[in-house]
C-alpha cells in the first residue's frame, strides 16, 4: 500500500468534502437563517471567489508546500466552526474571505503537489471519496450547522493526512492541450455543471427527485464509482477523451433538466459527468498541462481554477437564474469548444479546424436561411411538416395497394397521383402500423390525440412510442388536422362499405382466438372491464361510450341479424364517433370479438 | 491502373478509415436504441423520437460507415498523402464527419427532407457539398501533381473520374430535392424492377473497378464480353425505365433477373486478381452476401412473393442483408485493401456475420407473418415480440463486434 498516495488521496476528498459541503451548500444557508438578504448574499460570494481567486494566485507566487496546504485547511475549518456563530453581512463577508482564501490555496497548493505524492489514479478515488461522502445521507441531511461540522471534521482529517515531501515526478510530460485550450474546456463544463445544478435545485420536486430520500446513497455510489473509473481512465489512456465524454454527459443532463419527460434520467447522468470531470481538473495542472515543476504546475492550477472554477461557475448560475433553463445553444456552444479543442487545438490538426469551419459556417448559414421561411398558413400544412419532422413515414405507409388486402383493411385505393402529391411524396416502404392514408376518417380527433399521448392504453403491446410533447403546444392538433385532410376524399365511402360487408363464418374461429381476451385488450379503455362505458379513457372523449351490457344500443338498430350488425360496429367501427374500427382483424377475430359483446348485451 | 496497389497508407488514408468505424461503431449503437424501442417503447426519452433517430441510423450507415471507405480509396487513388495536398486530406475527412455530424443534431432536432437516405436540406444539404467541395480539391491537386508519373491509360481514367465526381454535388442537389421522385410501381407503392436494377448496376460497377483502382494487382477474368454485358445491362434498365409498369410485367421481371449472372460473374472475375493479405475473409463475405442478396431480391421481386411481403420486415430485412451482410463486407474489404491493416479477428467476423444471419432470417420470418393479415397490428402477438427480443440481442452482438474492430484497428 502506497501511504502516501493514499493520503494524497484524503486530502484531495477533504478539500472537495469541505468545498461542496460547506462553501457550497452550508454556509449560503447560514448566510440566509442570519438575514442576510438576496442582494447581500451575492455580495458575500462574490467576496468568497475573490477571496479564492487571490489564495490561488498568493500559493502560485509563493510556493506549494505540505505545509502551507495544513495552514489553508486549517482556516477554512476554523472558519467552517466560527461560520454558525457569526451573523450579519459583515460576519458573513469575514468568513466568505476566510475559507474562499484558504480553499483557494489549497486547491492551487494541492493540485501542484500531488504528482509528487502519488499517481493519477489516486486522484480518482480522492474525487470519488469526496463528492461520494457528501451525498452520504447522514451528511447530506444535516442540518446546517451540523454540515459546517461535518466540513470542519474534513478539513481537521485533511490536516492530519497532508503527505510530506515535495518531490516533483512529472517530468516529461507534454500539455495535452495548449493553455488557453485548457481554460476554454474545463470553464465551458463548470459553466454547464453550475447551470444544470442550478436548474436543480430550483425546480419545484426536482430536487426531491434527484437528492431525495433514497437517492442519496444512489447519487454517492455513482460519484464513487464514475470518479474512481475516471482516475483509471486518465491513468491508463490520457486525458484527451475524459472532458469530451464529460461534456456528453453533462450535455445529456442539461437538456434532460428542460423537459418534464426526461427529469427522472439526470440523477444518473448529472454526477456521472461531474464525477468524470473534477477528476480531471485535479489532475490538470499536476500531470496534462506541460509543467515541468511545482511551481509551474501551481500557477497553471491559480489560472486553471481562478477562470474554470470561480468565474465560469458563477456564470453558469448567473446564466440559469436569468433564463430558468440550461439554452440548448449554450449546450452545443461548450460542445464546441470542448470537442474543437479536444480535436483540433494541435498545430498539425489546425487545417482540419478551417475545414470544420467552413462546414459549420456553410449548415449555420443554412440554417439561418431556413428561419426566415414563412410558416404555412393552414394546420394541416403545418401538420405535414410535424409528420416529416418525427419521421412517420419510418413506420407509416399512405399508400393503400389496389386488389391486394390493403384495401379490406384501409377502404379502396386511390389515384397513384393523389399518392404521388405533395414533396416531399409519403409513400413510405415500411408498416410498424397501420397505413395511415385514410385514418382522419377511420379514428376521430379524440381518438388520434389520446393515441399519440399514450398509445398503449388503447393498443397494448404496440410498439408505437408516446407523442405527449407534441401536445405540449400546437403540433400535436396540426398533425390530427393534416391526417384527417389526408382522408378527405375517402368518408363518404365508408359508410357504404361497411353496409356491405358480410363476414366469411365459413372461416369459423381461428385457433386461439378468444373474444373475451380480445375484448380486454381492445375494448376497456373505452369500453370498461364490464362494457359498462365506463372505461379508463371514457371521460376524455367527445360523447361518452356505450354502454354494452345495458343500452342504450342506438348504434346497432337494423334490419339484418344484430350480430352482423354488431360485427359492422366492431369492423368499421362508428363514423362520426369516437368508435374506431377494427379493420385490420380477420373475420373470424371479428366474430370472436362480437361474440363476446353479445354476451354482455345478454346479462 | 494498378500502381497505387501495396503502398503504406497515409495520414489521410488512415484517417478516412479511423472515422468510417467510428461512424460504424455509432451507427450500430443507434441501431441497437432503435431495436430497444421496438421492445420497449417507454425507453423513449424526451422529443429525440424513434421516428427522428431512424434517419441517423440510416444515414450514418449510409454516408458514414459506407461513404468513408470509398473516401479512403479514392484518397488512395489518386495518391493524396504523396503529394502536396496531403496536410490537407485529413481535413477533407473531417469535413466529411463535420458534415454528418451536423446532420445528425439536424435530424433529432425534427429537420428532414423526408427522403430515406437522401434526408439533406437546407444547411446541411450545403454543409455535405461543401464538404465534396474539399474532397474534390484535394483529389484535383493531387491528381496535376501525381499524375505526370503515371501511365497514359491512368491517368485518363483518374481525369475521367474527376470529371464524374465533380458532377456528385449537383447531382446530390437535385436528387434530395423533395420534388424529386422515382417512378413507382402502382401495384406496390414501391420501386420499380428497373430502378432497382439501375441502384443494382451502381455496385457492380463500383465492384468491377475496386481491384483495377488500387485495391489489387494483376488482371481479372472478365472479358469484353462481361463489360458489354454490363454495357447492355445500363441500357435496358434506362429502356425499362422509360417504359415503367409493375412487377406483373415480363419487362420489368426480365430487367431484374439480368442481375442473377452478377452472382456468378464478379466472383468469377476477382478471382484473377492478387488481393492483398488479409482481404480473403473479407472477400468470401462479400461474395456470400451478394449472391444471396441477388437471389432474393430478384426473387422477393416475384408477383405475390413481393405482395406478400411489401411493407413487411421481410423488406426490412433484405435491407439488413444488403448494408449489414453485404455493404459492410465490402466496406472492410476496401479498409483492408488501402490500408494493409487487418480488420477484426476471427471470432469477431464470425460473430458479426452470424448475428447479422440469424436477424435476416428472424426478420425474414417475422415479414412473412405479417404479410398473411393484419391483425398482428392491434393483437401484438408472441412471435412479434419475442422477433423484436431476438432482433436487439443480434444487434447488441453486432455491436459488441464492430466495438472489437475497433479497438483491434487502433492496436494493430
Amino acid at each position: 500500500m502506497n501511504r502516501s498516495a493514499l493520503r494524497a488521496a484524503v486530502v484531495i476528498a477533504a478539500v472537495y468534502g469541505h468545498f461542496l459541503i460547506f462553501a457550497q451548500f452550508a454556509f449560503v444557508e447560514l448566510l440566509r437563517a442570519g438575514g442576510v438578504d438576496a442582494a447581500a448574499e451575492r455580495v458575500v460570494l462574490g467576496a468568497m471567489a475573490a477571496a479564492g481567486v487571490v489564495g490561488g494566485f498568493v500559493a502560485a507566487w509563493r510556493g506549494a508546500t505540505p505545509v502551507l496546504v495544513r495552514v489553508a485547511l486549517g482556516v477554512a475549518g476554523v472558519s467552517a466552526a466560527l461560520a454558525p456563530w457569526v451573523g450579519g453581512l459583515a460576519g458573513g463577508l469575514g468568513v466568505a474571505v476566510a475559507t474562499g482564501g484558504a480553499l483557494g490555496v489549497a486547491t492551487v497548493s494541492l493540485a501542484a503537489l500531488l504528482p509528487g505524492w502519488c499517481g493519477v489514479a489516486w486522484v480518482g478515488l480522492g474525487t470519488g471519496l469526496g463528492y461520494g461522502g457528501c451525498n452520504v445521507p447522514w451528511v447530506f441531511t444535516q442540518s446546517p450547522v451540523g454540515q459546517a461540522w461535518v466540513a470542519v471534521g474534513f478539513a481537521g482529517v485533511g490536516v492530519l493526512a497532508v503527505p510530506r515531501g515535495v518531490e516533483w515526478r512529472a517530468d516529461g510530460r507534454v500539455a495535452v492541450f495548449p493553455w488557453w485550450g485548457a481554460l476554454g474546456v474545463f470553464a465551458a463544463l463548470v459553466w454547464l455543471d453550475s447551470a444544470a445544478f442550478f436548474i436543480i435545485q430550483h425546480v419545484a420536486d426536482f430536487k426531491a427527485g434527484t437528492w431525495g430520500d433514497g437517492l442519496l446513497w444512489r447519487n454517492a455510489a455513482v460519484h464513487f464509482g464514475v470518479a474512481v473509473g475516471a482516475g483509471w481512465w486518465l491513468a491508463r489512456a490520457g486525458a484527451r477523451l475524459v472532458p469530451v465524454v464529460a461534456w456528453g454527459v453533462l450535455a445529456l443532463a442539461a437538456l434532460a433538466v428542460n423537459a418534464a419527460a426526461t427529469r427522472g434520467l439526470v440523477g444518473w447522468w448529472y454526477p456521472a459527468g461531474v464525477s468524470l470531470y473534477a477528476t480531471a481538473l485535479v489532475a490538470w495542472p499536476g500531470w496534462y498541462s506541460g509543467a515541468d515543476g511545482v511551481r509551474p504546475a501551481a500557477w497553471r492550477a491559480a489560472l486553471l481554477f481562478a477562470v474554470a472554477g470561480w468565474f465560469a461557475s458563477a456564470n453558469g448560475i448567473g446564466m440559469a437564474q436569468s433564463l430558468n433553463c440550461v439554452p440548448v445553444a449554450f449546450v452545443v456552444g461548450a460542445g464546441v469548444v470542448v470537442i474543437g479543442v479536444a480535436l483540433f487545438s494541435n498545430h498539425g490538426n489546425r487545417r482540419a479546424a478551417v475545414a470544420v469551419a467552413l462546414v459549420g459556417t456553410v449548415v449555420g448559414l443554412g440554417a439561418l436561411a431556413d428561419r426566415g421561411k414563412p410558416v404555412p398558413p393552414s394546420a394541416a400544412a403545418r401538420g405535414r411538416q410535424v409528420y416529416l419532422a418525427e419521421g412517420c413515414i419510418h413506420c407509416h405507409s399512405q399508400y393503400v395497394r389496389p386488389g391486394s388486402m390493403d384495401e379490406a383493411a384501409w377502404g379502396s385505393a386511390r389515384a397513384l397521383d393523389v399518392a404521388r402529391a405533395g414533396a416531399p411524396v409519403l409513400i413510405g416502404n415500411r408498416r410498424q402500423g397501420p397505413d395511415l392514408a385514410t385514418v382522419g376518417a377511420r379514428r376521430s380527433a379524440a381518438w388520434l390525440r389520446a393515441h399519440f399521448i399514450n398509445p398503449q392504453q388503447l393498443v397494448p403491446g404496440s410498439s408505437m412510442p408516446a407523442y405527449g410533447p407534441l401536445f405540449a403546444d400546437a403540433r400535436g392538433e396540426d398533425l390530427i388536422a393534416y391526417l384527417q385532410g389526408t382522408a378527405a376524399g375517402w368518408v363518404n365511402t365508408s359508410p357504404g362499405r361497411a353496409g356491405e360487408w358480410i363476414p366469411n363464418k365459413a372461416a369459423g374461429v381461428a385457433p386461439g382466438t378468444d373474444g373475451a381476451r380480445m375484448f380486454v385488450r381492445l375494448c376497456t379503455a373505452c369500453h370498461g372491464a364490464d362494457g359498462l362505458g365506463d372505461g379508463a379513457l371514457a371521460g376524455g372523449l367527445t360523447k361518452r361510450p356505450a354502454n354494452l351490457a345495458d343500452g342504450p344500443f342506438l348504434w346497432t338498430a337494423g334490419t339484418d341479424s344484430l350480430e352482423l350488425r354488431v360485427a359492422r360496429v366492431v369492423k368499421f367501427g362508428l363514423p362520426g364517433t369516437d368508435m374506431p374500427g377494427h379493420e385490420v382483424l380477420s373475420d373470424a377475430e371479428v366474430l370472436a370479438l362480437t361474440g363476446h359483446v353479445l354476451r354482455l348485451r345478454q346479462r | 491502373m494498378d500502381e497505387g496497389a501495396f503502398k503504406p497508407a497515409g495520414d489521410g488514408v488512415m484517417l478516412a478509415a479511423r472515422h468510417a468505424l467510428g461512424w460504424l461503431g455509432l451507427g450500430n449503437g443507434v441501431g441497437l436504441w432503435l431495436a430497444l424501442l421496438l421492445v420497449a417503447p417507454g425507453l423513449q426519452a424526451g422529443e429525440w423520437t424513434y421516428g427522428r433517430w431512424v434517419p441517423v441510423h440510416l444515414n450514418i450507415q449510409l454516408y458514414g460507415w459506407t461513404a468513408l471507405p470509398l473516401v479512403a480509396w479514392l484518397l488512395h487513388i489518386y495518391e493524396v498523402d504523396r503529394s502536396k495536398a496531403a496536410a490537407w486530406a485529413p481535413a477533407a475527412v473531417w469535413a466529411w464527419s463535420a458534415a454528418l455530424a451536423l446532420g445528425v443534431l439536424h435530424w433529432l432536432n425534427g429537420h428532414t427532407s423526408g427522403k430515406i437516405f437522401l434526408d439533406w436540406q437546407g444547411g446541411t444539404l450545403w454543409g455535405l457539398v461543401a464538404a465534396m467541395l474539399v474532397l474534390w480539391s484535394v483529389l484535383a491537386v493531387a491528381w496535376r501533381e501525381r499524375a505526370a508519373g503515371w501511365s497514359a491509360r491512368r491517368r485518363a481514367l483518374a481525369a475521367l473520374g474527376l470529371w464524374v465526381l465533380a458532377a456528385v454535388p449537383a447531382a446530390m442537389v437535385s436528387v434530395a430535392s423533395p420534388a424529386a421522385y422515382p417512378p413507382v410501381d402502382v401495384t406496390t407503392g414501391g420501386p420499380s424492377g428497373a430502378s432497382l436494377l439501375g441502384s443494382t448496376l451502381v455496385v457492380v460497377t463500383v465492384m468491377m473497378l475496386l481491384p483495377r483502382a488500387g485495391a489489387a494487382t494483376g488482371e481479372g477474368r472478365a472479358g469484353w464480353w462481361v463489360w458489354t454485358y454490363l454495357a447492355n445491362c445500363w441500357m435496358i434498365f434506362g429502356a425499362a425505365e422509360w417504359i415503367g409498369g409493375t412487377h406483373w410485367q415480363f419487362h420489368q421481371i426480365g430487367a431484374m433477373a439480368l442481375l442473377l449472372p452478377w452472382a456468378v460473374l464478379l466472383p468469377w472475375d476477382w478471382a484473377g486478381f492478387a488481393w492483398p493479405e488479409g482481404t480473403r475473409v473479407w472477400r468470401i463475405a462479400v461474395f456470400g452476401w451478394w449472391g444471396m442478396l441477388v437471389l432474393s431480391g430478384v426473387t422477393m421481386y416475384l408477383p405475390f412473393l413481393l405482395d406478400r411481403v411489401k411493407f413487411t420486415q421481410a423488406l426490412v430485412g433484405h435491407s439488413h442483408l444488403a448494408m449489414a451482410g453485404f455493404t459492410t463486407s465490402f466496406c472492410a474489404l476496401v479498409l483492408v485493401a488501402v490500408t494493409g491493416r487487418p480488420l477484426g479477428g476471427g471470432r469477431s467476423v464470425a460473430l458479426w456475420h452470424g448475428a447479422v444471419l440469424v436477424m435476416i432470417g428472424v426478420l425474414a420470418a417475422m415479414g412473412w407473418r405479417e404479410g398473411g393479415g393484419f391483425s398482428w397490428m392491434e393483437l401484438n402477438p408472441v412471435w412479434r415480440t419475442a422477433g423484436f427480443h431476438l432482433r436487439a440481442t443480434c444487434g447488441a452482438l453486432m455491436l459488441g463486434a464492430s466495438i472489437t474492430w475497433i479497438n483491434h484497428w487502433r492496436k494493430s
